[in-house]
């Protein structure tokens, strides 16, 4: 059986050996001892509240609990951009008109912007390619939700997820080629490589300050903007599913969106129900549920089929042991999939 | 026989005739007889104002050919380029971009939107006919206008400037317009260089033109090799305006791309090596070629008339000795001051 719960100490040796299995393209998760025993210990602290609110890191782990060996992992930033610049562009319009010539025209911009410093950030995610079956990328990404509707008061306002942008068969960026390119003289494997070691405010700052018209760019580059990766669309659909949205916010090297949402507008913190666990098997119209208990420093979730929004949620005595449950104690629960016939 | 002065009423029939002849690259010059006539009649009223500070005069030279009375050429200067208006330019910035904990510097090439040109006085409208076989009377009549300038400096501004045309196909179509303006304007060049009627100064470039700068890496490889460069039309003009002291490089036109050349006036030939001398009657014609040298010669502001003329070198002598024919043209006698230049 699968188990969602806080990262630990323990978990250093297994998630470097997982991590060696990433490859590139996730920059927040390399196989560096120094640099990941340290963000396990600061989301160790997160769990633990011994530091503040927004330089907490709170990272899960999907762990399967017949061999304990690690699934898969997940994770959410208390705020980003308030230790080194975050940076993004910002399309906006600018309209130039001559009402002498009859002339008007609307042009798409790219601001390098700050705008999102402050948001809190879902990232890291990465599940095994032997655990990629059932529901379990879906849970993975979607057990943050549950998490953030149960501890609502330690999150921002704003929830954000940088997506990983287009990219041709051979790897290559046709926004990076169109833009960055021609200010960095280097392969984008390479700026990529920077970005994953923490240089990425660094790098941002030998971008243009100033605004960039997108029609000055060539149509390849222009034609990727808010564009993920074709592997990342099913990843970006599921976080649109939970209430997150392209507001035209794109990374400044592949122009990948940036997904955002209210804390308050999210599905989860709408729809999902505290509740308290009983013994037992569910009775009536069953659903595939996220249950979680509400203990931050012990945070644990399963998956499970039970009845999803009354009083009570009836669980085994298996389900009751992984969450660290015992009957009558509070959980919440969230149903996997956004119910269709929903009437609010 | 060449001789350059104001423009006068009663040229404005042969005027017609002349900018008729399409000329490629002159978008300054009016082409209708009403807008001549109106170009005439303001040069004139600027010629006769007294000026204290320089304005929205417009001066209009002629080249005159003497021996057959006909008009073959027009140069114009501007007392103030931004008169009626800011005048936008295209400046180039070198934008660098150091990064220390990188150990990366570069350096990105920009067009910045700018008015810095805007209190200069503007040379324009240099047009001549047969440009292919001229002599120094292309230069006479290039530098005509500076000599005015340095007979009347309080009519002008210490700088100077000269956009000269950009680089066109034979269509018309300009490459560095297509990349840059067209997205703005959404019209072809020469449409829209017609709709403004060749000016620079007008409110509606704020309200089209990028307000940000443009770099240059992002533009499409023949508008960036269009930057700077010439029609060829305007080689003659650039060669003469380049020999005189202006330098390229730092402006260029924010429609087509063309160079706009630019000095001070004391980089300027015409101020620094412009000498007065009393006029005297050449005595007898100089023994040799050899012992010649050619000088513009230029009378005087109130009535202002400049041409060449081969005579002794003036250097140390206080004064410039003309034959007959020469004091004729200029209108001048022995005793009076003229300046003149070697051209």
């Amino acid at each position: 059986m699968l188990l969602i719960r806080a990262i630990t100490l323990d978990d250093v040796d297994p998630l470097i050996e997982m991590a060696r299995q990433v490859g590139s393209g996730m920059t927040t998760l390399k196989p560096d001892r120094d640099m990941l025993g340290e963000r396990v210990k600061t989301a160790v602290a997160s769990f633990a509240q011994t530091i503040p609110p927004e330089q907490r890191d709170y990272m899960f782990v999907m762990e399967d609990t017949s061999n304990h060996r690690l699934a898969g992992v997940c994770a959410i930033k208390g705020a980003v951009g308030l230790t080194e610049p975050f940076y993004n562009y910002r399309i906006g319009t600018l309209v130039h008109s001559s009402r002498e010539l009859g002339v008007f025209t609307r042009m798409d911009t790219l601001y390098l912007s700050n705008d999102l410093t402050g948001s809190s950030e879902l990232c890291s995610l990465f599940l095994m390619p032997e655990y990629r079956t059932g529901h379990n990328g879906k849970w993975l990404s979607k057990s943050r939700f549950l998490f953030i509707a149960q501890f609502q008061q330690l999150f921002t306002e704003k929830i954000i997820a940088e997506m990983r942008g287009f990219q041709l068969d051979d790897g290559t960026s046709p926004f990076y080629e169109g833009l960055g390119r021609h200010f960095f003289k280097m392969d984008f494997d390479h700026v990529d490589g920077l970005t994953a070691i923490g240089k990425k405010s660094f790098i941002a700052e030998l971008m243009p300050r100033q605004p960039l018209y997108v029609d000055y760019l060539p149509e390849d580059a222009q034609a990727v903007i808010g564009q993920v990766h074709r592997s990342t669309l099913p990843a970006r659909k599921l976080l649109e599913q939970e209430g997150m949205h392209y507001e035209g916010y794109v990374d400044i090297f592949d122009a990948g969106p940036v997904l955002q949402g209210r804390v308050s507008e999210l599905r989860a913190v709408r729809d999902s129900v505290p509740t308290v666990a009983e013994e037992g098997v569910p009775e009536g119209e069953c659903d595939i549920t996220l249950v979680s208990n509400t203990k931050l420093d012990d945070f644990r979730m399963i998956l499970t089929q039970t009845c999803n929004g009354g009083s009570k949620v009836a669980l085994n005595v298996r389900e009751l042991q992984l969450l660290h449950c015992q009957a009558g104690d509070p959980v919440r629960t969230l149903s996997l999939n956004v119910r269709k016939n929903s009437n609010g | 026989m060449y001789v350059v002065r104001p423009v006068e009423p009663a040229d404005v029939g042969a005027l017609e005739t002349l900018l008729a002849a399409s000329m490629p690259g002159v978008h300054t010059l009016p082409r209708t007889r009403e807008k001549i006539a109106a170009l005439v009649e303001r040069s004139c009223a600027s010629f006769a104002a007294h000026v204290d500070i320089p304005s929205e005069e417009t001066y209009l030279f002629v080249l005159e050919d003497l021996e057959h009375h006909e008009l073959v050429g027009t140069a114009a200067i501007h007392a103030s380029a931004g008169s009626n208006g800011t005048y936008f330019a295209f400046r180039n910035d070198v934008i660098q971009q150091v990064s220390r904990d990188l150990n990366i510097s570069h350096s990105v090439h920009a067009l910045t939107l700018c008015s810095e040109l805007t209190a200069y006085s503007q040379l324009s409208g240099f047009s001549i006919r047969q440009r292919d076989k001229t002599g120094h009377e292309a230069a006479l009549l290039s530098r005509a206008r500076l000599l005015y300038a340095v007979l009347a400096p309080h009519r002008f501004g210490d700088r100077f400037f000269v956009p000269l045309a950009g680089v066109t196909n034979d269509d018309g179509q300009s490459p560095f317009w297509d990349a840059l303006g067209r997205k703005f304007f959404k019209m072809d060049f020469l449409d829209a260089e017609r709709v403004i009627g060749g000016a620079r100064n007008r409110t509606l470039i704020v309200e089209l033109m990028p307000h940000y700068p443009v770099y240059v890496p992002l533009l499409p490889g023949p508008a960036q090799a269009a930057m700077g460069q010439i029609h060829p039309s305007g080689q003659l003009a650039f060669d003469l305006l380049t020999e005189e002291g202006f330098e390229a490089d730092e402006y260029i036109d924010i429609f087509d791309g063309g160079p706009i050349l630019q000095a001070h006036k004391n980089a300027l030939r015409s101020f620094r090596g412009s000498m007065v001398r009393r006029v005297a009657l050449e005595a007898q014609p100089p023994a040799s070629k050899d012992a010649t040298v050619n000088y513009a010669v230029a009378s005087s502001e109130r009535k202002f008339r400049a041409i060449v003329v081969p005579c002794a070198p003036a250097e140390s002598s206080e004064a410039l000795c003309l034959p007959a024919w020469a004091q004729q043209a200029l209108q001048v006698a022995p005793g009076d001051n003229v300046i003149c230049v070697r051209i």
